[in-house]
């Protein structure tokens, strides 16, 4: 039936002329050529440094620091040795992750379905911290954390003695200042794009506002929760600004121990030990990820209006 | 309370601002029970506004709305007994065809199991004529076929009225003159009432019981389809319900149910008043309407055995397959458009451009109305 | 930290900088710093104008320390001399070492401490100075034991830029009893300082001075007393404030009651906060000196001795002395100060006091076992 809608698109190109086929060989050549600089720079650097980190991580540290060939299994031995970075990235990225998407989606929503005034400049707003430097923003947080800052405000409160700098929660607060935004555009786009008249058809069909979110909404917008979870999730795996910041070196990352093991310790082996597991574990926990939205969500992808 | 409430729906003195912008003026009607009811009019005349009243997603600023006799403000859209088939159909796309259709029965008192829904939801498309793509992504269905799904998955909730936004709008001619008769084979069965809002005049003379003609936020006329194209109550209805030749003037003469109007012209032309409409006083301003396929139309020297007649020009000749238009230029009242049913003794080409011809019609034949 | 000490950090930051072995050496950004600086001059730092050519050379590369060098120095240099310093800011020795080994650095003149010239002659990094080529320095001026750790086999291959000594800092107003030993520091910090102790992220001070409350070397680094400071560090942690070498901000706000100090955090969080006192352990602890020296790779090293011998002289030195707050170690410089300078006890602490520091010493450096030790201590 679908077919026959459109009878005019049945047969394409059944009659190309050698004219044609020539314009359309040299179109697919040129196609290729224009990929060509992505791959090349994609082989050169995504893949060449990965592959010499592999080597790397293989090798033995020299008597000065540093790196020196040879073959041993010791690097990837040693890594219980990081035991509580392991566990302070496995816990705070997911965890950092899940309250960016809890503080964001709110905010993606309300920009995107509340307001219609204002709504580029508040988000303009939304980005303009990213006009300074990510350095000097997250020293900013070590003012508001401090004894001075917010548990100053807290004890007017009446709530004495509240510690946030270097503590687990001053890291978890700087990532979810820091990444909030990369969470919330992704959101804010898929709800941008929902049709509003589909929230009216689930009114119309008896559903409450709660269960047109929940049945509508929640769904139409995962490809942008996807996305914002991915994005900052895999780049909190490798935080170790925020950490090494607001942590006070108390809160310690993988990240933290990987910028440790090739600046200060020069152990370039184990370092690149390090580093290879931990793209194989997000590489991993990824791939759970998809395989259990595609299983749980539906398929995504598809669900573009 | 009313043991027998003669409409579905009713409107009294319905106001609706957006600001200092008022959509829809004081509307008055009302909807009988088990009838198809069509708004008609253009964009902006105030037709979606009032659909969207009834369906609750908007709120009256002023006046009452009665959803089968009961006043239903602050009513939200989610607890009213009405459904509607919205104009680019509004399918969830994440949902496959059959969940689109259940969507509703969840939250209908008592809800129906499962197995129930699932049931009703295939019944619903068989209602359709779609049975066997239930597990479809609407995405995967032409125009037509979520046209249907949009319609079944309003009509499984069976509600007290099944509202309907220019829901064929975005079909093509064939498909459309398919799906109106869908419609109305539904409506049969289903025997609920219909509110269609639409802009296309065919389509709404052709489907409904009854029309209201709107026209910037208030109900010019609300009549049947016969009503309204054969006795139109103002000049407003008379133009845009069909063609008419109208001419402007000013009452010279009342007799019983005749009216004698004098013409911007200066000529002086005489019909029966229309029934539908407000009577007309001596001096007043008015306007005779006559219908182009009431009016005849001959060689100049025929003879033609009309009460008015008018010696002219043919100055376009326009072939519409059923029938021939010509437009007339005379003397006394400018252009007049005649239309010719196609018929063995009227060749289509009979006059040329430039030919002189009169046309003529009876008395009888037109209708004063006020402006 | 309040609003006007925020600022002033803002504005070191901004400088790249914040103190000295500062976060840039855990960021990372001093080596990208250092490339970018070396291959592109005048992109980080805007130099003087070149004045009258006097130098074959146009231009000199500077690895150094953060707030080091005093500003008005570097311009007149820049306008007398026709060559333009553009500075490289580092946060450890051991970051400065890699980028120097890793070749390419491109730098004129460096700025290590000591502990880590041996490393760097053994490397064959550095050459000996022609001495013949500065002037203003004047052998006799040092101390012995400051020149003699940038003498290597009777050659000198640095000249002493700075010293200052590794103590501790506490809050009188809210440590009644501040520690002045290194066992009272560690005790401290289990106890009434506990949850308000800074140690530095430096394997060479946080693993030194838990050696040296057991009494053992700065430097040790046998086995069984390695275990031992490390036995310590992990009981300590739970109850440090922070592992951090970037002590003013929570020093100034009273997060922090006692902390790891080098001689510049200390007399200016002092001169700011006359509550701040400065002690050296009494077991000892670190005495440290910078020192110039000019990398083999050099292409400019004309302008290179004359950059040191510029700084050497003592009116030259005296504005680098007031604008930094480190001792230069020079008589002839301390002549030029003011009397209350030195007289202060955290700039130029007492003989007795300074008397049992260590000098830190090249293996510490290189060692895995301290390295790795470290990385327990902060992974802990």
């Amino acid at each position: 039936m679908n077919a026959a809608a459109h009878p005019q698109s049945v047969q394409p190109g059944t009659a190309l002329s050698v004219g044609a086929r020539q314009r359309r060989s040299l179109g697919r050549r040129m196609t290729l050529l224009m990929l060509l600089p992505s791959t090349l720079w994609f082989l050169l650097l995504l893949l060449m440094p990965l592959l010499i980190i592999l080597v790397y991580s293989f090798g033995e540290r020299s008597a000065v620091g540093g790196y020196a060939a040879g073959f041993t299994l010791d690097n990837y031995l040693n890594l219980g040795s990081r035991a509580a970075a392991f566990s302070n990235t496995l816990i705070l990225a997911p965890l950092g992750t899940l309250v960016c998407l809890v503080a964001a989606y709110p905010l993606a929503y309300f920009l995107a379905l509340k307001v219609s005034k204002n709504r580029s400049l508040l988000l303009t707003l939304v980005i303009v911290p990213f006009w300074t430097s990510f350095l000097i923003r997250t020293y900013a947080w070590i003012f508001l954390l401090s004894g001075k800052g917010i548990p100053a405000l807290l004890a007017s409160f009446g709530l004495e003695d509240v510690r946030l700098i270097n503590t687990p929660w001053a890291v978890l607060i700087g990532i979810v200042y820091g990444y909030l935004p990369l969470m919330v555009f992704p959101i804010y786009v898929s709800l941008e794009k929902l049709d509003k008249r589909l929230l009216e058809a689930s009114a119309d069909l008896g559903a409450s506002a709660f269960e047109s979110f929940r049945r509508i909404t929640l769904p139409l917008s995962a490809p942008g929760v996807i996305t914002g979870v991915m994005l900052v999730f895999i780049l909190l795996m490798g935080e170790f600004l925020i950490p090494a910041i607001l942590g006070g070196g108390k809160v310690f990352f993988l990240g933290n121990a990987l910028v440790d093991l090739f600046l200060q310790s020069r152990n370039w082996p184990f370092g690149s030990a390090l580093a290879m597991t931990l793209v194989a574990m997000m590489l991993v926990i990824i791939g759970v990820y998809l395989k259990l939205v595609a299983r749980y969500g539906g398929r995504p992808v598809d669900s573009g209006v | 309370m009313n043991d027998n409430p003669p409409s579905d729906i009713e409107f009294c003195n319905v106001v609706k601002r957006y600001g200092e912008v008022s959509a829809v003026n004081g509307l008055n009607f009302a909807v009988r029970r088990g009838s198809f009811h069509s708004f008609l009019g253009g964009s902006g005349c105030g037709k979606t506004t009032t659909l969207r009243m009834i369906a609750g997603f908007e709120q009256p600023s002023s006046g009452e709305v009665l959803l089968a006799g009961k006043n239903v403000a602050g009513v939200p859209a989610f607890e009213r007994p009405v459904n509607m088939v919205f104009q680019h159909y509004a399918l969830f796309p994440h949902l496959t065809v059959a969940q689109n259709i259940a969507y509703g029965l969840r939250y209908r008192n008592p809800r129906p199991d499962k197995k129930t829904q699932l049931r009703m939801a295939d019944e619903a498309l068989e209602m359709v004529r779609l049975s066997g793509f239930g597990q479809r992504k609407p995405s995967e269905l032409s125009g037509g076929q979520q046209q249907r799904v949009a319609l079944a998955r309003a009509l499984v909730n069976k509600p007290t009225v099944l509202l309907l936004d220019e829901p064929l709008a975005a079909l093509d001619r064939k498909l459309r003159k398919e799906m109106q008769s869908e419609l109305l084979r539904l409506q049969r069965e289903v025997g609920i009432t219909f509110v269609l809002v639409t802009h296309d005049q065919e389509e709404a003379l052709s489907m409904s019981d009854s029309i209201s003609v709107m026209h910037n936020g208030s109900i010019i006329q609300t009549a049947t389809p016969e009503q309204l194209y054969e006795a139109p109550a103002s000049r407003y209805v008379a133009d845009f319900i069909g063609e008419s030749n109208l001419f402007n003037g000013t009452v010279r003469q009342l007799q019983g149910n005749s009216v004698v109007l004098r013409t911007e012209q200066g000529l002086e032309l005489e019909s029966p008043l229309t029934p539908t409409g407000k009577t007309l006083s001596a001096d007043a301003p008015g306007c005779i309407a006559v219908r182009p396929e009431l009016i005849s139309i001959a060689g100049a020297n025929a003879d033609m055995l009309r009460e008015v007649k008018l010696p002219g020009r043919v100055e376009d000749r326009i072939y519409l397959g059923n029938c021939t238009e010509y437009r007339v230029r005379t003397q006394a009242f400018g252009v007049i458009c005649v239309r010719v049913p196609r018929q063995q003794d009227h060749p289509a080409n009979a006059f040329e451009h430039g030919a002189a011809v009169s046309v003529g019609w009876d008395h009888a034949n037109g209708l004063a109305m006020a402006l | 930290m309040d609003q006007k000490t925020f600022i002033k950090n803002l504005r070191s930051w901004q400088n790249g900088s914040i103190s000295r072995r500062d976060f840039l050496g855990r960021t990372g950004l001093g080596v990208a710093a250092a490339v970018v600086a070396s291959n592109m001059p005048g992109l980080l730092m805007s130099s003087a104008q070149a004045g009258e050519q006097k130098l074959s050379s146009d231009r000199l590369a500077l690895a150094t320390w953060p707030n080091y060098h005093s500003q008005e120095n570097l311009d007149d240099f820049g306008k007398t001399s026709g060559a333009r310093v553009s500075m490289s800011v580092f946060g450890s020795n051991e970051e400065m070492l890699a980028k120097l080994q890793a070749g390419g650095s491109g730098w004129d003149v460096l700025v290590p401490t000591n502990y880590t010239i041996s490393t760097y002659v053994g490397l064959g990094l550095i050459e000996p100075l022609d001495l013949a080529r500065l002037p203003n320095f004047d052998a006799s001026a040092f101390q012995q034991k400051f020149m003699a750790q940038g003498t290597v086999d009777g050659k000198v291959y640095a000249v002493p830029k700075n010293w200052g000594t590794t103590g501790m800092l506490y809050d009188s107003e809210k440590l009644k009893d501040g520690p002045a030993s290194w066992k009272a520091f560690w005790a401290a910090a289990q106890g009434p300082a506990s949850g308000r102790t800074m140690v530095h992220d430096y394997q060479l001070t946080a693993i030194g001075n838990a050696l040296k409350s057991f009494g053992y070397s700065f430097n040790s680094l046998d086995p069984k007393e390695l275990a031992d400071a490390e036995k310590l560090l992990i009981e300590v942690k739970p109850h440090l404030f922070a592992i951090n070498s970037d002590i003013q901000p929570s020093m100034r706000s009273g997060d922090a009651w006692l902390a790891m100090s080098w001689t510049g955090d200390a007399s200016q969080l002092h001169r700011d906060l006359p509550q701040m006192q400065y002690e050296l352990g009494k077991e000892g602890g670190e005495l440290w000196s910078d020192f110039f020296a000019i990398p083999k790779s050099s292409e400019h090293k004309d302008a290179a001795y004359a950059f040191i011998n510029y700084l050497l002289d003592p009116q030259h030195n005296k504005l680098e002395v007031l604008s930094h707050g480190y001792p230069s170690g020079d008589k002839r410089v301390d002549a030029l100060l003011p009397v209350a300078l030195l007289e202060d006890p955290i700039m130029y602490p007492a003989a007795e006091a300074l008397s049992p520091l260590e000098f830190g010493a090249a293996a510490t450096l290189t060692s895995p076992a301290r390295a790795e030790l470290m990385a327990r201590f902060k992974s802990a």
